[in-house]
């Protein structure tokens, strides 16, 4: 196809495109209006029902658990997906050297970095864990937590540097919490179902409100988010990280 | 807090362009971080707390890391020493 045609079809592209755009502008709801009843639903009855301050924790653990599951079930796969592809041509043993650029020196880790990250790696990590206990409570929950602390130990790997790194971050337990957690929140839905209920049904006694321990069957699903979530960032930081070492064996 | 949404949608604009223009890739990745940062204080003023949480944890700190390391690990397992000056 030549320059001209493509422009010429681009030049009709845009100008099929032109007239619902425009449209669509005009006639937008205006900003900050939700128009929709679905939002005030929940913000009515989370508190009443469930026994739940926070209503972003109520839709993707109780009202629209089911979905949330899904969305585990994609994390788990794409993570082992991952893991399989990069851990399949190097094995699973640890290489000592880093990898670096011929004739290029490694600049040693300087004061500032080890101290900063010394200090908020375990206050950043704590933080997450604040995030992720009180989950039906205040903004936040299982992923926001979780990646939280993933985040912690990565600085914990730039405070320590890649040996003592790996010293810390088993890889079997990672393993384990990241396959237990997508498994506790499988059974979590499945238990209500040796009651009688339907399947997620929140059976469990709710609590009080504002307690960290309300939502009933919330702060359990919440915790096996927590630890797919924390265990499934950690294990791609940790394979992709030993992507920039040097192989111990060439070939 | 309208003109503060204004700012903060400015600034979303300048950085998601200074994504695009930056041609470097690592420059580009610490521009995706940076925009990351950008959209964390916007959905923050628009008191969405959750959701800004995400965007700081992944947008800023675990989508950035991920492409460094691909980035490094393209850079040191070739064979030839790449020549300074080129991108």
């Amino acid at each position: 196809m030549s320059a001209a045609w493509r422009k010429a079809l681009f030049g009709l592209g845009l100008l099929l495109l032109l007239a619902p755009v425009v449209g669509v502008a005009f006639h937008m709801p205006s900003f900050g209006d939700h128009p929709l009843p679905y939002g005030d639903a929940i913000n009515e009855g989370a508190p009443r029902d469930r026994h739940v301050s926070n209503a972003v924790s109520a839709v993707n653990f109780d009202y629209r658990g089911f979905d949330t599951l899904g969305e585990e079930f994609m994390l788990v796969t794409a993570v082992t997906g991952a893991v399989f592809l990069l851990r399949g041509s190097r094995g699973e043993a640890v290489t000592s050297k880093p990898g670096t650029l011929p004739n290029r020196p490694i600049a040693a880790r300087s004061d500032a970095v080890w101290l900063i990250s010394r200090l908020s790696g375990p206050f950043l990590m704590m933080f997450g864990l604040y995030v992720v206990l009180h989950a039906t409570v205040t903004p936040g929950g299982g992923f926001q937590g979780g990646v939280i602390i993933a985040s912690g130990l990565l600085l914990l790997f730039l405070g320590e540097g890649y040996r003592g790194w790996r010293h810390i971050m088993h890889s079997t337990l990672l393993d384990i919490l990241e396959g237990g957690g997508a498994l506790l929140f499988a059974l979590a839905g499945l238990a209500p179902m040796l009651l009688g209920a339907s399947y997620m049904q929140n059976v469990l006694p709710l609590g009080t409100f504002r307690d960290m321990l309300s939502g009933g069957l919330m702060p359990v699903v919440n915790a096996a988010v927590a630890f797919a979530v924390l265990a499934g960032f950690s294990m791609v930081f940790l394979e992709f990280l030993e992507e920039t070492r040097q192989p111990d064996k060439q070939g | 807090m309208t003109v503060l949404i204004w700012i903060l949608l400015l600034l979303t604009a300048a950085a998601g362009a200074g994504i695009v223009f930056s041609r470097e890739p690592r420059q580009q990745v610490l521009a995706i971080a940076g925009n990351g940062l950008v959209l964390t204080l916007l959905f923050t003023a628009l008191q969405a707390p959750d959701v800004a949480f995400s965007e700081l944890a992944v947008g800023t700190v675990a989508l950035p890391l991920l492409f460094l390391v691909a980035l490094t690990s393209i850079r040191t397992d070739r064979k030839d020493p790449p020549r300074v000056g080129q991108p």
